[in-house]
């Protein structure tokens, strides 16, 4: 009997139905998952297309009938609701079917199965990148006759993804806490299930050794058939555990009666006292002796080889030479000289004869064999031995020309003490210790006639097949890491910006002061030349200006690169939008002063103060107060329509200005000289920073801020998507929201930190410390886009200019 | 002959010496390892049968330091051990021939004789079994008193299978013994070779034995 072997690794059956419970759950979790996935987008898109459907509703309601057609006045409320989803980019436009584009983009993507209709309808489609729309129409009469005028308004996706995730990592955070639960519950069932095989446990680990009865008791169906199992294997150990003692009891008993044969034919021998008896007495005790020896010797021989097969002394062992040596050895033996041996081993190839295999083992076996065939066959007997490969078997097969073992005791033949022949009997344990040889090495003993009549005993080995192992190859990542370092090379970055390069020269200087291996060319723009370059296609590397609508309005079009960088956390979050878009300046709308004209407390305190101040004032201010030209100035723009977002004095404001004879500038630099110069006696509206920074120095110039509300714009920049040294260039963001940058940006430049740096007051600084809680910063957003709409624009500035420049 | 015993146990070393002294030859016999090592560097005897197991200095090492002297008296180990293991490197220490314990009496005189003849084949010049004469330097075979005329090769393997009596040889360990290094071995010329030699051996009592897929084994058959 075998010992069970525990080859296969244990595992733990609560373990396994765990897991299998568990890899159910997560199953049903994908699904649930899936599901939850889509419903989470329609729940998202529900929400955000009711931002949607009220923008192109406020849109709609300001269409209006005109000479030329139907107009839009585009409000800012439409901006302002789309800007509830703060990051995303909005594109729009109003057209007629039949008159074609009103306003806003005019190539955005319309199905042609969209109906024309008054309630709103939603779809999907891809602008660049993929946008929800919505289309909502309006009929109108106009002097063509009634027509449709439709509004069209896309959103791209961010918020709505966001808020998908959101709902659907709160649902499966709750479906994962409940299916934690159901395993805790399936953990529980399952121990109280196994329970019976541990009351089994229990039962045999008390057992006493001797103890081989069978197990009683009620077992529960499932295991019912282990227990059978069980009990039959503890029935099997028993009739094993008789069988060896009747094994025992056996060798006893044939070493003692050969002993005592012999012992008696010694002692008849000695007391005989006729010399031709005692000869025969003697003859007699020496063939017993020679039984007992032989006997001995297989008891051994026995005992070795289940010893062997137990340890596992079984290592690759080439067959051939084996059967080759033992023969030569057992040809010495002078018995074996009138003995015919062939051995053919012709078919078997070098290599082929390799098994697992106890050489020692296969060498008794193949001796018993061969002692076999010389002590039961004539004496000029013909044994045959032949080795042979039959698919995946090694055949050893010994022939004799003896005389056979009949077939009905062949089964009986390779039992242990059972000698067929009682004439030539040997121990009987010849063939018994063939059979545990070949039992030790998985091999299949079968015995048969002989060609010659005789006993043919093939015994066959499981062959160790050698398989050739395709060669692994590995392919190493060799030049993995080397891509990343490639940049110690000197790179030079482009900088398109609105922004005056004696500003921006030392804060750049700091930069590559930093970083020597980039270096910066500076071009420098007016803000809406700056817009109309990029428009045309332009790619710098990094895009700065102080027209915020207008960058907005950029990164709106996709054209922005989306930036990592760790500083940005720390800007207010008016400042940055999308991840793509960086202010790093904080710059008031101020007013500036020429000190010998005015009397600080003779300022108006508020921008309704403003328009009566002027008013009052005509006489002296004529000709005499300096704006920003809104046509060619974006950052004057900027403010005059933030202004009138604020409410309607500004409109009044500017009406009185017109009075007035305002002058208009088209640059921060030259209105300020002129302030100075006592040209203009006041400026309104100008960039806090270069005004401030002026004013520090030169005694003339006054700056003033009210103190109902102050405009603030931060400068900002931004990586074009195409831009070719894109890591340089992200560095010199980052550079600019950095502690060094913002610090270079105080001390050493005419702008104005958007962060507050540690140890650096300056004046300008205190100056905006006294005026903190009045300042009201412009927000980087869609709200921006309202009056960027082209028609919008054109009547802003059209009754701008009617104000500030009465025809003549 | 004279051989020497090398046997601790008493009553097993007395029926050997009997025996072997009942057949004529002239025995000594040691029990002790170091004595007979000593022995062994004065005195030369035919045979030296020799047990494993002894007190003072193994089997083993007395055969090594035997050989180490350059002494090729033929070593027949008796040996209690059945396991293969010890047999190889009783040979490989340069034992002879090897006898597990407990042995048939007929048996170690049949392998002694071997020996001996084996020992006596190469040792003179003139080896004699039965009818046949062998003389090696004159390269002459004489059968009952009459020349047998013998080709090159033939006397080359009777000198070749007399000094390997009792040993099974393959067929290739003749081929590489018959020819020389750059002949090329032709095993069916080996195959007629002895097939010539054993048909002019055939009044002898030296047999050339055929096993085949095994090889070639010479033996004098016993007289009796």
């Amino acid at each position: 009997m075998s010992p069970m072997k525990s080859e296969t690794r244990s595992y733990s059956l609560q373990r396994r139905l765990l897991s299998m419970m568990a890899f159910g759950f997560a199953v049903l979790l994908l699904i649930i998952s899936f599901l939850l996935w889509n419903y989470a987008r329609g729940a998202a898109n529900r929400t955000y297309d009711l931002l949607l459907a009220g923008a192109a509703l406020s849109v709609l309601e300001r269409v209006s009938p005109g000479a030329n057609g139907p107009s839009v006045d585009l409000p800012s409320s439409a901006m302002e609701i789309l800007a509830l989803a703060p990051d995303d980019r909005v594109v729009y436009r109003v057209f007629s079917p039949d008159t074609g584009v009103i306003t806003g983009t005019s190539d955005l993507p319309f199905p042609a199965d969209i109906p024309l209709q008054a309630t709103p309808v939603f779809f999907d489609a891809a602008y660049g990148d993929p946008f929800r729309f919505v289309v909502q129409g309006r009929q109108m009469n106009s002097p063509q006759g009634r027509l449709w005028v439709v509004v069209q308004i896309g959103q791209t996706l961010d918020a709505r993804r966001a808020q998908q995730m959101s709902f659907f990592l709160n649902g499966m955070t709750g479906l994962a806490g409940i299916s934690l639960i159901g395993l805790g519950f399936v953990w529980l069932a399952i121990r109280r299930a196994l329970s019976p095989l541990r009351r089994i446990e229990a039962d045999l680990r008390a057992r006493a050794p001797g103890d081989l009865t069978p197990f009683e008791g009620a077992p529960p169906r499932e295991i019912s058939g282990l227990l059978e199992a069980i009990n039959s294997f503890i029935a099997r150990l028993d009739r094993n555990l008789r069988l060896t003692e009747g094994f025992i009891a056996d060798v006893a008993h044939q070493t003692r009666t050969s002993l005592s044969a012999l012992q008696g034919h010694l002692s008849l021998a000695a007391d005989s006292s006729d010399l031709a008896k005692m000869q025969g007495r003697l003859t007699r005790a020496e063939r017993q002796a020679e039984r007992t020896v032989r006997l001995t010797n297989q008891l051994l021989a026995n005992a070795m080889v289940i010893h062997r097969s137990d340890r596992a002394t079984l290592k690759p062992v080439a067959l051939k030479p084996v059967v080759r040596d033992t023969l030569a050895e057992m040809l010495r033996d002078s018995r074996m000289r009138k003995i015919v041996v062939t051995f053919d081993a012709d078919h078997v190839a070098d290599g082929e004869d390799m098994l697992i295999a106890d050489a020692l083992s296969v060498r008794e076996a193949l001796r018993n064999l061969i002692d076999n065939a010389v002590r039961h066959g004539p004496p000029d007997n013909k044994i045959d031995i032949a080795l042979d490969v039959e698919d995946d078997a090694l055949v050893l097969k010994v022939e004799d020309a003896g005389p056979g073992i009949a077939e009905a005791d062949r089964a009986r033949a390779t039992e242990r003490f059972s000698s067929i022949k009682q004439d030539t009997a040997g121990s009987g344990l010849g063939l018994a210790i063939v059979q545990a040889v070949a039992d030790g090495h998985g091999a299949k003993m079968r015995l048969a006639t002989s060609r010659n009549g005789g006993l043919a005993v093939t015994i066959a080995f499981p062959r160790l097949v050698r398989r050739t192992v395709a060669p692994l190859v590995w392919v190493a990542a060799l030049l993995l890491g080397l891509s990343g370092t490639g940049t110690a090379d000197a790179q030079t970055i482009t900088v398109f910006s609105a922004t005056d390069t004696p500003a921006m020269a030392p804060v750049i200087a700091e930069f590559e002061a930093l970083n020597p291996s980039i270096k910066i060319v500076y071009e420098e723009y007016q803000t809406v030349s700056l817009h109309e370059a990029m428009l045309a296609g332009a790619t710098p590397d990094v895009v700065i200006s102080s027209a915020m609508d207008l960058q907005v309005d950029l990164v709106n079009r996709g054209i922005a690169r989306r930036l990592d960088i760790a500083e940005s956390a720390d800007l207010p979050d008016w400042a940055t939008w999308r991840s793509e878009l960086f202010g790093f300046t904080f710059e008031p709308a101020v007013i500036v002063y020429n000190r010998a004209a005015f009397d600080t407390g003779r300022l108006p305190k508020e921008h309704r103060e403003l328009a009566n101040f002027i008013r009052d004032n005509e006489t002296v201010l004529s000709q005499r107060i300096g704006i920003y030209d809104l046509r060619g100035s974006g950052i004057g723009y900027l403010f005059a329509t933030q202004d009138a977002v604020q409410g309607l004095q500004a409109q009044r404001t500017t009406e009185v200005l017109g009075r007035t004879g305002v002058r208009t500038f088209c640059c921060t630099s030259e209105m300020i000289a002129a302030t100075a110069a006592g040209e203009i006696s006041i400026a309104i509206n100008v960039i806090g920073s270069y005004a401030m920074s002026l004013a520090a120095q030169d005694p003339r110039l006054g700056v003033h801020f009210l103190s109902d509300y102050n405009l603030v714009m931060a400068r900002s920049a931004f990586v074009p998507k195409a831009a070719e040294h894109a890591a340089a260039a992200e560095r010199f963001v980052r550079f600019l929201l950095s502690e060094e940058g913002q610090r270079a940006i105080a001390t050493r430049s005419q702008l104005i930190p958007i962060r507050s740096v540690d140890d650096v007051d300056t004046w300008t600084l205190s100056q905006l410390r006294a005026q903190a809680g009045s300042f009201l910063p412009i927000r980087f957003g869609p709200g921006l886009l309202t009056y960027l709409d082209a028609l919008k624009k054109e009547n802003f500035l059209e009754g701008w200019e009617a104000s500030v420049r009465p025809p003549r | 002959m004279r051989i020497l015993l090398i046997e601790d146990n008493e009553e097993l070393a007395e029926t050997i010496v009997d025996r072997l002294r009942a057949e004529g030859h002239s025995v000594d016999r040691e029990g002790d390892g170091n004595e007979a090592n000593e022995l062994l560097r004065h005195t030369r005897f035919d045979i030296i049968l020799l047990d494993v197991n002894l007190p003072g200095k193994n089997g083993y090492d007395i055969l090594r330091s035997l050989r180490a002297r350059g002494d090729l008296t033929p070593v027949l180990i008796l040996t209690a051990r059945s396991q293969i293991d010890d047999r190889v490197v009783g040979l490989d220490a340069g034992a002879d021939d090897y006898l597990v314990k407990p042995f048939d009496f007929r048996e170690l005189l049949a392998r002694c004789r071997v020996l001996a003849r084996r020992r006596s084949g190469t040792a003179s010049n003139v080896f004699v079994a039965g009818a046949l004469s062998f003389d090696r330097a004159a390269k002459r075979a004489i059968v009952t008193g009459k020349d047998i005329d013998l080709r090159a090769r033939e006397v080359q393997l009777l000198e070749i299978l007399i000094d390997n009596l009792g040993r099974m040889l393959t067929k290739e360990e003749v081929a590489d013994k018959l020819y020389s290094f750059d002949e090329s071995p032709s095993l069916n010329a080996v195959e007629q070779i002895v097939t010539r030699l054993r048909r002019k051996l055939q009044e002898t009592p030296l047999v050339i034995k055929t096993a085949r897929g095994l090889g070639y084994m010479a033996y004098v058959a016993d007289e009796e």
